[in-house]
């Protein structure tokens, strides 16, 4: 008896679940990884000798993290308190909204990074005036730094907005708010100690999707002539055979270490732990 | 503490306040100038044929030439089929990690992994499933060898609308699983204590009390993945070279191929596709009205 | 606490990307040296020095083994001392053209001061005003039909069609179009692209036209052999790249003699693989060089194509296996290094479209390859 309920008890279907899904996902880095290895049965790893041979390799992932982890920040900024005023005050905004946030898919890549190009590499004129307020964006580093960080956030929109969306649906806002505010708390003390930290394993999943989305592109990167990691892959990798294969796989554990840390950093995942 | 008492809006009275509004308008400018302006030109180019004239024939293509409605009805297909599967497979992981009782651990692993795995698409992505499944693949290799099946003559092919969403599941499910994650830790432990103690068994658990409640959460994840394998080009071109002619596929021929097209019908084309999310997504806001009843 | 933990968390997190994206150094490149070279004629040292002033070069879709532009650019950088702007490696004609009408009013670095394109894209650019008329100091050397006479555009380099083959997984290799049709090759070839946009994947159809009894002037037979391939199961959907011919998926490729060329110096005898150039259907295919219109580093530009066009450009184009537009001329003069030479594979017969017979052949093989190859996947009613 006792061990017929200790077999209840135990998640025998979530392993099942867990170990097809686990294979299913593995088998093909697996195929990946045994390429990339057999270049030249003396030395297995030459693929990824030559790839790290080269200085840029470093100087472009870590440029692109940068930038990941600004486009996350402002996606936070912005996108949380929207999801949060239309949850509890303008439900009327919510279809349109979700209908902006899921614009990004149909919008091919290519033709909003032309769009960001025509619109911001004319200056900025004071109206009916001369007067030039700002260097067109395209013309400085931190001008075309804010451009693509915008299409980032663009990109990243539909992912950061659902995640959040759901993990704000999963909590009482509005409970939370009026006793928030029946204690005397301002909005912006509400936003960022109350409805944030209720919502960090929702952050946390739209964060590493926006990471990954970031640190992988490259249509928007490459025509606004910034050095990130996803056009230095592709110059480097087009034509090759294995360092592709190499350079894939390296790409894939180095933005799982990173998104690791990103967990680490923001102290775990998951409100009320256990649930049932 | 002079503040003013918060009128929480009950439903039914609509409110015109536009000082309301302002709450939304940071989001909405920022979509307006980084998301509009720029592709405004989707919109003018598509009224326009390859000589500059204004015209609606590239609109009137896009229900009178048989390969753009069946593009559609392709996109369709594969975005509708991947959206499920890679839903329900997507959930059930989720579940295996939160509710279903495995190591603490696991769910990390499998939250990170998933991350990086949603956005693991485009020649990559093709590149590693041939070198699995492909001819001359691994897998391929040990059924062949070990198991004496030949995955090939029995009639499997990887190049097919099957072995495409085969492929596209590998950044659907991660997606289902760090969207739905979330939502299942918001069940919470008192409501199965409750049922159980009013005598339900785990079905009826399920069918009653939590999959109502997770409901919503899974449409709104569906709608994405929907969108997400409806824009997805990368990848099916990488592995079908065109063969399986999806919207994506012939907006890209028309766009940026190498040869002189009608950049219009592109860009019509690419309004169609909005025009498609726009009604997927009143299907959508249709389904979870109804669902939503459930909570409150 | 936790909260506001986190709170201070997110705010130095924030600090410190602002700190950093304020910081980014610019893309990392030395000083410019004074010039190195100290070129004989005066209107070339005036624009080495005009170039200079301007500082960079922005270039669109030169991916580095192709014609082996990697060495190129190094030795241009190096030589004059002028930073390069690479822009998306990747890019098709009409990505190139596209970015050149986005830029119109960009002076910055995203505006492309040169590009590579398809020969039908020469004269289609000079229609529209997008590009600008230089004349080379070599111009009388390279052949008047693959050029424009006033100057707007000018082939670079060319390739003939061939087989790339993976020896280790078949040994048996193809030495003519009619020969992929052995059932010996049941799922072994791919195109390298898709032949309703790709160039490339066009003209391969083209070729095999020539082969097939057709003319430059009648694509048909292309259409008709390519249909056969595919009912045959020897053509498979997959778009070819080297990494698949490696592995063994696509042991047959269908690509430019140069980028069969450099795949294979690239393996590096793993696998084994060699290039057929077929023996009959030898289809030429030109690239033409323009800069744009809206150029924000024109004097750049034209130093650039004083550089690709002198011999040292074209030799090391010639590197990488390309056969540039002015062989002729410099194989008559001798200045053509012997080993190179050798390695250059014999091409003769190798037949030049006009623009003319290009454009209706594109246009017959692209409307009607879906009909051809059967490959309408139709969606379920």
């Amino acid at each position: 008896m006792n061990f017929w309920s200790r077999l209840r008890r135990f998640p025998l279907w979530s392993w099942i679940w867990f170990i097809i899904g686990g294979l299913y996902f593995v088998l093909p880095l697996l195929a990946t990884f045994e390429f990339s290895l057999s270049w030249d049965p003396e030395i297995p790893f030459k693929a990824y000798q030559r790839a790290f041979e080269d200085n840029d390799f470093w100087e472009t992932f870590i440029y692109s993290n940068i930038l990941a982890l600004a486009t996350i920040v402002v996606s936070i900024i912005l996108i949380v308190p929207t999801a949060y005023w239309i949850r509890l005050r303008l439900p009327e905004a919510r279809r349109l909204v979700e209908f902006i946030t899921l614009m990004p898919f149909v919008v091919p890549a290519i033709i909003l990074v032309f769009g960001l190009i025509r619109i911001y590499s004319s200056p900025f004129n004071i109206p009916f005036t001369d007067i030039r307020l700002m260097q067109p964006l395209t013309n400085f580093k931190a001008g075309t730094n804010i451009l693509i960080v915008a299409g980032y956030m663009v990109l990243a929109m539909p992912y950061m907005y659902r995640s959040v969306d759901t993990g704000m649906r999963t909590v009482d806002i509005r409970t939370l708010t009026e006793a928030a505010q029946s204690l005397g708390a301002n909005w912006y003390t509400i936003v960022t100690k109350i409805i944030l930290p209720n919502i960090r394993s929702a952050l946390l999943s739209g964060a590493l999707l926006t990471f990954a989305i970031v640190v992988g592109e490259v249509t928007l990167a490459s025509f606004l002539g910034v050095d990130a990691f996803g056009p230095y892959l592709f110059l480097l990798g087009q034509h090759r055979a294995y360092e592709p294969a190499a350079l894939s796989f390296v790409s894939f554990l180095l933005t799982w270490l990173a998104m690791g840390l990103i967990q680490l950093f923001t102290g775990g995942q998951g409100q009320a732990a256990g649930a049932h | 503490m002079a503040q003013t008492a918060i009128q929480l809006k009950s439903s039914g009275t609509a409110t015109t306040n536009w000082r309301v509004w302002l709450g939304v308008a940071p989001f909405l400018l920022f979509a307006f100038l980084f998301l509009f302006l720029p592709s405004l030109r989707l919109f003018t180019a598509s009224f326009t044929d390859s000589d500059g004239n204004f015209t609606l024939s590239n609109i009137i293509q896009l229900f009178s030439e048989p390969f753009i409605v069946n593009a559609y009805k392709l996109s369709i297909q594969i975005s509708a089929v991947t959206a499920v599967g890679g839903g329900i497979l997507g959930f059930l992981m989720a579940y295996a990690v939160t509710v279903g009782g495995l190591p603490r651990s696991l769910r990390s692993v499998l939250i990170t992994f998933s991350g990086v795995a949603s956005n693991f698409a485009g020649v990559p992505l093709a590149f590693a499933f041939v070198a699995t499944l492909g001819r001359q693949g691994f897998i391929t290799h040990i059924l062949r060898d070990y198991l004496g099946v030949n995955i090939y003559d029995a009639g499997f092919n990887l190049y097919s609308f099957a072995g495409l969403s085969l492929v596209y599941m590998y950044f659907q499910f991660p997606l289902m699983v760090l969207i739905m994650a979330p939502a299942l830790d918001g069940l919470k432990r008192e409501w199965r204590e409750a049922a159980e103690n009013l005598g339900a068994t785990t079905t009826q658990y399920w069918l009653r009390v939590a999959l109502p409640v997770l409901l919503p959460s899974i449409l709104g994840a569906m709608i994405l993945l929907f969108g997400n394998a409806f824009g997805a080009y990368a990848t099916a071109y990488a592995l079908t070279g065109g063969r399986i002619g999806i919207v994506t596929i012939q907006i890209g021929a028309q766009i940026r191929g190498d040869v002189l097209y009608n950049p219009g019908l592109g860009y019509a084309m690419a309004i169609g596709m909005v025009v498609i999310m726009a009604v997927s997504l009143a299907g959508y806001s249709w389904l979870q009205a109804k669902t939503e009843r459930w909570l409150r | 606490m936790k909260p506001r933990k986190s709170l201070i968390n997110l705010f130095s997190l924030l600090l410190l990307v602002s700190i950093a994206l304020a910081a980014c150094a610019p893309a990392a490149t030395e000083a410019p040296p004074a010039a190195t070279d100290a070129p004989a004629s005066d209107p070339m040292s005036d624009l080495v020095a005009a170039a200079q002033a301007e500082g960079m070069l922005t270039t669109i879709a030169l991916p580095h083994d192709w014609c082996n532009y990697g060495e190129v650019i190094e030795t241009f950088k190096a030589k004059y001392g002028l930073e390069v702007n690479e822009l998306n490696p990747d890019a098709g004609s009409a990505d190139e053209i596209e970015a050149i009408k986005a830029n119109k009013d960009n002076t910055g670095p995203q505006a492309p001061d040169v590009i590579d394109v398809g020969f039908s894209f020469g004269e289609s650019s000079k229609a529209e005003g997008l590009i600008q008329p230089y004349k080379v100091s070599t111009w009388d050397s390279i052949p008047a039909d693959a050029k424009d006479p006033d100057g707007y555009w000018y082939g670079d380099y060319y390739g003939v069609l061939s087989f790339l083959v993976n020896t280790d997984v078949q040994p048996d290799v193809p030495q003519d179009w009619a020969d992929l049709l052995d059932p010996k090759y049941n799922g072994q070839i791919a195109l390298s692209g898709d032949p309703r946009a790709s160039n490339q994947a066009i003209q391969s159809v083209y070729a095999a036209a020539l082969a097939n009894g057709g003319s430059l002037d009648n694509a048909q037979p292309g259409l008709d052999f390519f249909a056969d391939l595919n009912a045959a199961g020897n053509l498979i959907p997959l778009i070819a790249n080297n990494g698949l011919v490696a592995t063994g998926e696509i042991p047959i490729r269908i690509t430019w003699d140069y980028n069969a060329l450099a795949a294979i110096d690239t393996f590096e005898g793993n696998p084994n693989a060699t290039v057929v150039v077929p023996a009959s259907g030898r289809f030429a295919g030109v690239y033409v060089q323009a800069i744009s219109a809206y150029a924000p580093h024109p004097n750049a530009a034209k130093l650039w194509m004083e550089f690709l066009y002198s011999d040292e450009g074209q030799t090391l184009w010639m590197k990488g296996y390309c056969h540039p537009i002015r062989e002729a001329d410099m194989r008559a003069r001798g200045v053509i290094p012997a080993d190179l030479l050798a390695k250059l594979p014999d091409v003769s017969g190798a037949v030049f479209p006009s623009l003319a017979q290009l454009n209706a052949a594109a246009e017959l093989i692209t409307t009607n390859w879906d009909a051809a190859v059967g490959a309408d996947v139709q969606a379920a009613p």
